[in-house]
């Protein structure tokens, strides 16, 4: 094998003008489908049709559903239960009949019968606390899950059901056309759990004076998709693997506690009835305040409200246009602040809504930093088409909705808190909010696909957080952080082209792992002009629709001309990661007199080697016929080559004629599996550095080792492979020539006696 | 004084699973370099979850790599250390030096050396780092001596691991 492989580099570096030796095979060689990290991607991908097509567009016959929700929801603060009545409207965009219709009811993962405990392995916990031993061996369990009063059409007539754990088959008297509409009311209630004892995506959160904080979503049966990727997307809900929800209109009233202050998805259409004359003012003088927040809402107030236990009720009316959820929190606890944002063609609001245990934190940074989100991400995709955002804080919380997300982040007690509290904070603001961008907005399916909206919300997240603060959130982070987890067991290693639920880490492997490898896109591979307008190009052309992994890989190329295949291959839908080491280098020196290499060509040929063509040679420093005062000359001093220059140039291009002096063989080797451009670093003896970046391609007809000439006027001392850690190598032990002797360890200890 | 503990571990124990970013894994490269006969341990653990877990521990905001963080906070990692970590070479336990600790971005990452090692017969390892505060913490231990590389995942229900050369 090894002769073989030589054999084919000779051919590849001297000129096809020469035959190739037939070599001896002594076994039979077995055959192989084509296993070119570079084939590109027919394979994996579906095949374009009239909704997705092969440019990664919408096409000519995409179709999508509307559902729209009119609710009456009360919030029972006394007894920590939500009551509600909806009415949904489904519009049936598709070509086809359609005789049921699924539901999600995704309170019913906290049921006590749900598939989530069932399928949860693993030995017992370290600890159970009184409550939870009582939950979890003594039959007590928590109560969660949706208690359905009816279903009706909208003729009052009972509408046959069947409920599957967290979906719900809604059966039609008629099958529902093409076009056509169909309304039908649910009447539902469930006991609200407290996340902090049981976990979970919203809930409420307990304080010690009876107050709780309310952050409440995914609470009310909401349609599934429909469309023609998963026909109906009812693959049940675990409680990891997000939501696959249509876009349509809101309509929701909410009634609370009287002292109660809430913001939800949409825009409050009696602000008037919930806000006190004076609130109403700040609310409206808000709009006009861009550079600094205003509170609509003063701790002061919220330091009464908090006190008093109202036994009357107000009701909040919400209106929001073409999102895909509704969420809302509600507490006496709230201070609320608000900004305007100006964005290119539009201004929109930012708010925060806050208890007192977030300050200063908060009122210093949240919605200065969802104002900063919304800028940064409006660059990278289109202006923010929703009115408002609001950034909620609730304790442990990190979780987002269309125009609303919940985030954690609070001082200790005294008010004081660390840089990583603040770090953690402005992250986790930046992502929930950026995540109205992606999947709110551009909106792919987050039940099969978490890292269609998690990757990728994470890559832009990194841009918004270096423009808050670049001291904080350095981009020098990205990607080499990734190699931790890329560098890991392969047992414990799926590829990012999984399901969510099938994932070993899930952050590394959704979040981190995807975002890195836009970032190294982005930065490394195809710089950010090429980069931006071809993620633009996707953010438009699939927003408030539902676009797939294809169409993002497609318009990535599409709108680029960059052949990225190689790049989706390797990085998303393998295990594999990076390691490209500089295996060896040779010096050369410029020679009249035929090499070995050269008399062995001239003898496959037949001839004399004085037969041979006029020319010149580079005869390798370790090659037995090497003499030193080779050394000393330059190519130019070889009559045949100054000639050829004094024939073929005029003194003005003379000028301008490089010199070399040495010539250098560098090998690359490439332990890794994946692919990656070659980052060369080259110092020279007189402390000048030179850069040189080989496209990924290089490794096309060689997996293993590459090898490149290059010709300097100076000579190099050292030679460092990847020097900014672009491009996630996990191993930088061959990153070096000459090689580095001393460890990383060693490094540490030695700088440790030293300081 | 009974009651109080438990109010303290039922607030302590988080529920972390749905909340996003978190990655609970440590990392601990133990290589075995036979010219100085030492044994080189660096283990990287989230500083934000053994902050959480060092505070629980003492009672105290030691708030870690901060202008304020508490000063003689060597002492607090070695104590941990020792506790949660634990090595025993050729069938004996070894203690390990403390050489020192750098903050890098999220993580914190120790130095640690046992010396002495003349021949590696066999390696014994407990690492339980932050798994009794952190349900879903994974430890993982990779192993080198010279071109031998060995990974293990340790968990909860298996904080424990051991290798042998011949």
């Amino acid at each position: 094998m090894k002769k073989l492989l030589v054999a084919i580099l000779l051919t590849i570096f001297s000129t096809s003008l020469f035959a190739q030796e037939v070599e001896q095979k002594t076994a039979p060689q077995k055959a192989h489908y084509n296993i070119s990290k570079f084939k590109q991607l027919q394979q994996e991908l579906p095949t374009p049709n009239n909704e997705h097509r092969a440019s990664g567009a919408p096409g000519h016959e995409y179709t999508q559903q509307q559902v729209d929700y009119k609710m009456n929801i009360v919030l029972d603060d006394e007894n920590q239960k939500i009551f509600g009545e909806e009415t949904i409207t489904y519009h049936n965009n598709s070509k086809d009949n359609l005789t049921y219709l699924w539901v999600q009811l995704d309170q019913n993962m906290r049921a006590p019968n749900s598939l989530t405990s069932e399928i949860k392995g693993g030995g017992p916990d370290p600890l159970y606390s009184p409550s939870k031993f009582a939950k979890t061996f003594m039959g007590k369990p928590f109560q969660g899950g949706f208690n359905i009063e009816f279903i009706k059409d909208i003729n009052g007539k009972e509408v046959s059901y069947m409920i599957n754990k967290t979906m719900m088959r809604v059966n039609l008297a008629k099958p529902l056309a093409s076009g056509e509409n169909y309304a039908f009311s649910i009447k539902w209630w469930y006991n609200i759990n407290d996340y902090i004892a049981d976990g979970g995506r919203s809930g409420y959160e307990p304080f010690p004076d009876g107050n709780k904080l309310y952050v409440i979503a995914q609470f009310f049966p909401r349609l599934a998709v429909y469309n023609n990727i998963e026909g109906w997307q009812n693959l049940q809900f675990l409680g990891r693997s997000e939501f696959a929800l249509e876009f349509g209109n809101y309509d929701v009233s909410i009634t609370t506690p009287k002292d109660h202050i809430l913001n939800a998805t949409g825009v409050i259409q009696n602000p008037k009835d919930v806000f006190t004359p004076a609130q109403y003012k700040r609310y409206e003088q808000a709009k006009n305040s861009f550079e600094n927040p205003v509170f609509i809402v003063t701790p002061e107030e919220a330091l009464e409200a908090e006190k008093g236990r109202s036994k009357e009720t107000k009701i909040w009316h919400f209106y929001a246009e073409n999102v895909r959820d509704f969420g809302f929190a509600s507490s006496r606890k709230f201070i609320w602040d608000a900004m305007a944002v100006k964005l290119n063609e539009k201004t929109v609001m930012a708010y925060s809504l806050y208890p007192k245990e977030g300050n200063p934190l908060w009122e210093e940074h949240s919605t200065r930093a969802v104002a900063n989100t919304l800028k940064t991400y409006s660059e990278f995709t289109f202006d923010y088409p929703y009115p408002q955002a609001t950034s909620i804080n609730a304790r442990r919380q990190g979780m987002e909705y269309p125009m609303i997300c919940w985030n954690y982040g609070r001082p200790n007690e005294d008010g004081k808190y660390t840089d990583r509290t603040k770090k953690g904070m402005l992250g986790v603001i930046t992502h929930e909010v950026g995540h109205n961008f992606f999947p709110m907005i551009v909106n792919s399916d987050e039940r099969t696909w978490t890292w269609m909206d998690e990757g990728i919300n994470s890559f832009v997240e990194i841009y918004a957080e270096y423009k808050y603060d670049p001291e904080l959130f350095p981009l020098t982070k990205y990607p080499k952080d990734i190699t931790r987890y890329m560098s890991g067991d392969q047992s414990q290693l799926a590829p990012i082209m999984s399901q969510g639920e099938d994932l070993f880490n899930f952050g590394s492997n959704a979040y981190g792992k995807p975002a890195a490898g836009l970032f190294i896109l982005r930065e490394t591979v195809m710089g950010h002009k090429l980069f931006d307008q071809a993620f633009k190009t996707y953010a438009e052309r699939w927003k408030f629709k539902h676009p797939t992994p294809a169409d993002f890989f497609r318009t990535m190329e599409d709108a680029s001309a960059m052949d990225l295949d190689w790049f989706w291959r390797g990085w998303f839908y393998t295990t594999g990661a990076n390691d490209i080491g500089i295996k060896e280098v040779k010096k050369y020196y410029v020679t009249d007199k035929p090499t070995e290499r050269a008399e062995k060509m001239a003898k496959r040929y037949g001839i004399t080697v004085d037969k041979l063509p006029p020319a010149l040679y580079l005869i390798s420093e370790d090659s037995a016929s090497f003499t030193d005062d080779l050394k000393s000359k330059k190519p130019e001093d070889y009559n045949l080559l100054s000639n050829y220059i004094n024939d073929n140039f005029s003194s003005e291009e003379k000028t301008t004629l490089k010199a070399p002096k040495y010539f250098y063989e560098l090998v690359f080797e490439k332990p890794g599996d994946l692919v990656m451009p070659i980052i060369v670093e080259i110092e020279y003896k007189d402390g000048t550095k030179e850069r040189k970046q080989y496209p990924a391609e290089i490794w096309r007809l060689n997996d293993a080792e590459v090898t490149k000439v290059f010709p300097s006027s100076k000579a190099i001392t050292k030679i460092t492979i990847d020097p900014d850690e672009q491009t996630a190598d996990i191993n930088l032990s061959n990153n070096s020539w000459p090689k580095k002797t001393e460890n990383k360890f060693e490094k540490f200890k030695k700088d440790q006696i030293k300081g | 004084m009974q009651f109080k503990k438990i109010i303290i571990i039922l607030v302590a124990v988080p529920l972390f699973s749905f909340t996003m970013h978190k990655y609970y894994v440590s990392l601990c490269e133990i290589e075995y370099v036979k010219e100085q006969q030492s044994l080189q341990i660096t283990l990287g653990v989230t500083l934000e979850d053994l902050e959480f877990t060092l505070n629980k521990n003492t009672g105290k905001q030691l708030n870690l790599a901060s202008k304020i963080e508490a000063k003689n906070i060597d002492a607090y990692y070695k104590k941990y250390l020792n506790k949660h970590l634990l090595i025993s070479v050729n069938a004996k336990n070894q203690p390990f030096k403390y050489v020192g600790k750098e903050y890098d971005g999220d993580i914190v990452r120790f130095y640690l050396e046992i010396n002495d090692i003349k021949t590696l017969k066999s390696i014994e390892f407990t690492n339980n780092i932050l798994i009794q505060e952190f349900e879903d913490q994974k430890n993982i231990v990779k192993i080198k001596v010279n071109d031998f590389n060995k990974t293990f995942y340790l968990t909860k229900s298996n904080d424990k691991s051991s290798l042998k050369f011949q």
